[in-house]
């Protein structure tokens, strides 16, 4: 691929911010015609964000597109359809009771004089469209019928007959076996040859190094170089992607381990979870790393007794413990602060108050009726000693700022005085000032003997507040780090496979 | 995925239960192969009651068995319980097995339609019974004469209160045939014979007894004097008796039902009613059979048969 | 919790001014509608929706939807009736069709909560079971004529309050402080709003949702005891399309259809008024041909104001 072409797309200087968060920072992205351009980043680095963007989901706040060379806007995902730039999304959009021809063409079926669907032409389209494109596939089978690679397949076939010149592919073989990943690299050769571009975002570097023609690294919403794929190794693009930042303030370490609390041993509840053990100890903040989608919710699900396992043990100080329901997993002595705060934590239309004790009804409640003035003393303290700003007790969590919210879900469980916490995400979406005490927080809980066990995907949280670092990967537990070997790249390398694991790195 | 089978099956399971249950085969409802066709001048007529799981059919059934045993025909009787469907599949045998001329008491005056112009296309005569149909082809519709069962109501009343006095009228679901027919019957009679009664109330109460409660305690309170009730039917009536009853009022109203329910029978015995106005199903059987019987054997016949009504008081039932 | 809402505060008085609105009007068109029979006699009215509104409430707060209780109504008076003529003792009987009521609602909730079925389809199935054993039962004939000391439930007084605003007035205030002041009513609350979330609380979401279905069917035959005893007549066609002013109630009173937000306040006025609403009607003689309509309207009316 010669770099002498006019890129096919330009977008200059693009800034976004959220409420609280610049997501964009005057970020740059060029893509050549008939170029596979890969984008790389942590998760949170932007490029979902930019891609928004591009699609017209998001309106920069500053900064330019320019598509074919000439200046355009994008105002909704209907727009950037016409201009011919398309995106298949990690999670599929087919619609799963209806033919491969009618997700294709849907909304633009060849129609009859009475407005009629022209069935023989639709399927003679569809059979000419996937024979272009090499894709073996009947035009009449109901899609849902079809393997996640097939649907895929119709999605892009869908983008190519809208007559796509730019496709964005997010993380097209996250659920892909390696046969059909090749199959999908092939798909992407022929859409070369016939002159579309695509931007290809994944965590998988191999993949990268195998299909792309350049690569572009984004870190905390900011470009951080573009690159031929053949001037850059794994390592760089890794290095790349991690950088070196401003150290955030994390709490020291704390006072050592105390004995061993929990103990899993191989929970397997495939594809998510293979074979997976652990050790969390009284008094230590175990980190688990790696990306979204290696397993590190599901583990945590899987303790809590949210979902059924078909292999594995609990042991919890020393005994076999069954854990069939979150309630079981209650009774443990065990805590969960789930990932989606809104979807699976909070019940945003009742109060503080109903939300931070809803967990320990039973002890505050005599005959079944609550002991009003108990759960608000309760929660009371809760709100001063985490300091949960809220104008009342009574006021409805859904009003809340994220980190108060995050707080409340954690008080919640404070209450219970459990002696396993596992947390997972637990500062996602919310401001430094609550996140730097959600930390001080659970160092305090660890000195004092809990031990807690947090799923993060930020690297810079993982390393500043575990004591001990676990890396999973497709299922699979493939590293671990004490808190001093540590560091973001070692992580980085074994979350997206550029390491595999091997004795030398895992700890002893 | 098997679960989501479960119940359906389960429902499926229970409704072959009840319906097994609820519909014992009447001795008449031969299948309808074995009817023997109408061959060699033989009659042989085919009736489609709605359903048997009510007296009154039962009753009209009776009636039209005999009125065919005494001329020397046959009648072959089909049941439908209520069903649209089960009505329409058991005329198209009917038909199949080339009846004579076929009875039909539908479940449903649109949905009976199509069932009428098939017996149409074969050539068979239809009369309709107790309900007519939206359509088709219907030599005779054999019913009760309600505008004369709403003035038989009146001629009552009137008589009862001696020419004079406040009544509240109670009526059946609006739009209704017999809502209509009744309640034109009573009004015309009161207007034109009765000049001192004054209808001082008419509300619906839906046929429904519960309904006929509460809406009677309602104008209890709006109506300091009742002399009279009449309502389009006797549910209706007797939770009107329960509202005056519980007011402390019934001794001071007389009230007229229409139908002839076993309760109402029975309220009557007891004092409480002063008359109901019967039909007359076994009337109405035996008027179909011989109306399709005249007509089978080249009589004219008139488009409409009124079936008596009959004024039912303690009277009567001594 | 919805007191506390801003927004929720102006739908509980909106759906009050409504009914303010409502008896201001009717006592300005009839002298007869501000007495204290006319007061008494709409009480006594509302309490049979007014019962099963409180189940339907619970049921609605939980996200779901019970079609069945006209015919749970139904099938439990028939067989209530049945046992009194046959001599059992009055509370044998009575606790006999409560049992029931109770029985057929657990029957819809293991069926919604174990076995995953909607339950607009599985009490759409019980509401054409239990009135198609109701017909059978009885062969379609009203069981008439029952002991005085039953009949009491419907026409006794303590101290000039109807038995059966009593017995309203209990169970509204029984489901209240349920629903208000015990871990059952937050649990209600906290799976109405979140399943999800309520399950990785450690709530046992299958055992409430059958719970509060047991509750629908329990309330819907204590209803159709009260009905059986004011007609002195169980009726296998009784209750048909009571569930739709059931639903009424707790939709005026403003619980939200997608669970979680509401109460049993606004369920007494939803009632209140579709009863006064009623009761009106007939006051001011409106013709039969008009009736309808007038409801829809005054209904439709009521509810825009508290949706401002």
């Amino acid at each position: 691929m010669t770099d002498t072409g006019t890129p096919i797309l330009r977008m200059v200087g693009i800034t976004k911010t959220f409420p609280g968060v610049r997501a964009l920072d005057n970020v740059t992205l060029e893509v050549l015609p008939q170029e596979v351009h890969g984008l790389v980043g942590e998760n949170g680095a932007g490029k979902t964000t930019l891609m928004k963007i591009l699609t017209g989901v998001y309106q920069a706040d500053a900064g330019h597109i320019e598509f074919k060379g000439r200046p355009v806007q994008i105002p909704n995902p209907r727009a950037a359809q016409l201009l011919g730039i398309a995106i298949i999304h990690q999670e599929l959009a087919v619609l799963p009771e209806m033919s491969v021809a009618e997700n294709i063409f849907l909304g633009r079926e060849p129609a009859g004089p009475l407005g009629t669907v022209r069935w023989d032409e639709l399927y003679r389209q569809t059979q000419a469209l996937l024979d272009r494109l090499g894709i073996d596939l009947p035009p009449r089978t109901r899609v849902g019928n079809l393997t996640i690679a097939q649907q895929q397949m119709v999605e892009i076939a869908k983008a190519l007959s809208l007559e796509a010149d730019l496709l964005v592919m997010d993380e097209p073989t996250s659920a892909l076996t390696e046969r059909e990943t090749e199959i999908l690299f092939r798909l992407i050769e022929t859409l070369k040859a016939h002159g579309v571009s695509i931007i290809y975002i994944s965590h998988r570097l191999e993949e990268i190094f195998q299909i792309c023609d350049r690569v572009t690294v984004m870190r905390d919403g900011q470009h951080i170089d573009t690159r031929p794929i053949d001037q850059l190794t794994p390592q760089e693009v890794v290095r790349l992607m991690v950088g070196r930042r401003i150290k955030d303030i994390y709490p020291p370490p704390g006072k050592g381990r105390g004995p061993l609390k929990l103990e899993v041993r191989g929970l397997h509840r495939p594809p998510r979870l293979r074979h997976v053990s652990l050790k969390l100890y009284s008094g230590e903040i175990l980190g688990l790393a790696g990306l979204v989608g290696s397993g590190r919710t599901d583990l945590a699900r899987a303790i809590f007794g949210v979902d059924p396992v078909e292999a594995g043990e609990i042991w919890i100080d020393g005994q076999l413990a069954t854990i069939r329901s979150p309630d079981d997993a209650m009774a443990q002595g065990m805590g969960l602060v789930p990932e989606d705060r809104k979807g699976q934590g909070l019940f945003l239309q009742m109060t503080v108050r109903q939300n931070t004790v809803i967990a320990r009804l039973k002890e505050l409640s005599r005959w079944g009726f609550i002991d009003f003035r108990r759960a608000e003393a309760e929660t009371r303290r809760f709100v001063e000693e985490l300091d949960i700003r809220t104008p009342s007790l009574e006021q409805l969590v859904h009003n809340l700022s994220g980190g108060n919210q995050q707080k409340v879900v954690i008080a919640r469980w404070l209450g219970r005085a459990p002696s396993i916490l596992i947390l997972d995400e637990p500062t996602r979406g919310i401001d430094v000032g609550a996140k730097a005490e959600i930390h001080t927080l659970m160092r305090q809980l660890a000195d004092d003997g809990m031990a807690i066990l947090m799923i993060s995907s930020e690297l810079p949280e993982v390393l500043g507040v575990s004591d001990r670092i676990l890396v999973m990967r497709e299922g699979r537990m493939v590293a671990e780090f004490s808190r001093e070997e540590a560091t973001q790249d070692r992580i980085m390398a074994y979350a997206t496979g550029a390491a595999q694991p091997a004795q030398e790195e895992l700890a002893p | 995925m098997k679960r989501r089978f479960l119940f359906p099956a389960l429902l499926l399971v229970m409704a072959l239960i009840v319906s097994a249950c609820a519909a014992p085969p009447p001795p008449q409802a031969a299948p309808a192969e074995e009817a023997a066709p109408a061959e060699g001048g033989e009659i042989t007529l085919g009736l489609a009651l709605s359903t048997l799981n009510n007296p009154f059919f039962v009753d009209l059934r009776d009636g039209a068995q005999a009125a065919a045993d005494a001329a020397g025909v046959k009648l072959v009787v089909v049941d439908a319980q209520d069903d649209p469907g089960k009505q329409a599949s058991a005329i198209e045998d009917l038909i199949q097995s080339k009846v004579s001329a076929l009875l039909i008491n539908p479940t449903d005056a649109d949905a009976i339609v199509p069932s009428i112009e098939a017996a149409n296309e074969a050539g068979i005569p239809v009369f309709t019974v107790d309900r007519s149909a939206a359509g088709g082809e219907v030599v005779s519709h054999i019913a009760s004469d309600n505008v004369a069962g709403g003035r038989m109501a009146a001629e009552f009343l009137c008589n009862a209160l001696g020419g004079e006095g406040k009544v509240v009228e109670l009526e059946g679901i609006p739009g209704t045939s017999a809502a209509r027919d009744r309640g034109k019957g009573f009004n015309e009679y009161m207007s034109e014979n009765c000049p001192g009664i004054e209808i001082v109330a008419r509300q619906t109460a839906n046929f429904n007894r519960a309904e006929g409660l509460t809406v009677f305690e309602n104008i209890l309170q709006a109506q300091p004097e009742i002399d009279g009730v009449f309502a389009h039917n006797d549910e209706m009536i007797l939770g009107a008796i329960e509202a005056a009853e519980a007011a402390g009022r019934a001794d001071e109203i007389v009230f007229v039902g229409f139908d002839a329910i076993d309760d109402a029978i029975q309220a009557i015995k007891e004092g409480k009613l002063a008359a109901t106005v019967a039909q007359q199903p076994g009337e109405m059987g035996r008027l179909a059979v011989e109306t399709a019987v005249k007509y089978l054997n080249g009589e004219d016949v008139p488009e409409y048969i009124p079936v008596d009504l009959a004024l039912v008081t303690a009277e009567t039932l001594k | 919790m919805n007191r506390y809402s801003l927004g929720s505060i102006l739908q509980r008085f909106g759906i009050a001014i409504s009914f303010v609105l409502l008896c201001v009007a009717l006592s300005l068109l009839s002298d007869r509608f501000l007495t204290l029979p006319n007061i008494v006699n709409v009480l006594r009215q509302i309490t049979i929706n007014g019962i099963i509104a409180v189940g339907m409430t619970y049921v609605i707060l939980i996200a779901e939807i019970d079609l069945s209780v006209g015919s749970v109504l139904a099938l439990t008076s028939i067989v209530t009736a049945d046992m009194l003529q046959k001599g059992l003792p009055i509370p044998l009987a009575i606790l006999i069709g409560l049992a029931l009521g109770a029985l057929l609602g657990a029957v819809n909730g293991v069926i919604t909560a174990k076995f995953r079925v909607p339950s607009f389809i599985t009490t759409l199935g019980m509401l054409t079971s239990a009135r198609g054993a109701a017909l059978l039962y009885t062969e379609g004939r009203p069981i008439t004529g029952l002991p005085d000391g039953f009949r009491a439930l419907g026409r006794g007084e303590v101290a000039g309050i109807p038995a059966p605003v009593l017995i309203a007035g209990v169970v509204f205030v029984l489901g209240w402080l349920i629903l208000k002041r015990t871990q059952a009513g937050e649990y209600i609350y906290a799976i109405g709003n979140n399943p999800t979330a309520a399950r990785l609380v450690g709530i046992s979401i299958d055992r409430y949702r059958t719970l509060v279905f047991l509750v629908a069917g329990l309330l819907a035959a204590l209803a159709g005891m009260i009905l059986t005893a004011r007609l002195n007549s169980a009726q296998p066609t009784a209750g048909v399309a009571f569930e739709l002013d059931a639903i009424a109630a707790v939709v005026l009173g403003g619980t939200s259809f997608s669970g979680g937000v509401g109460g049993l306040g606004g369920t007494l006025l939803g009632a209140l008024i579709i009863g006064v609403l009623d009761n009106g009607l007939n006051l001011l003689n409106i013709s039969s041909l008009y009736e309808q309509l007038v409801k829809g309207a005054v209904i439709a009316l009521a509810l825009l104001i508290h949706r401002k």
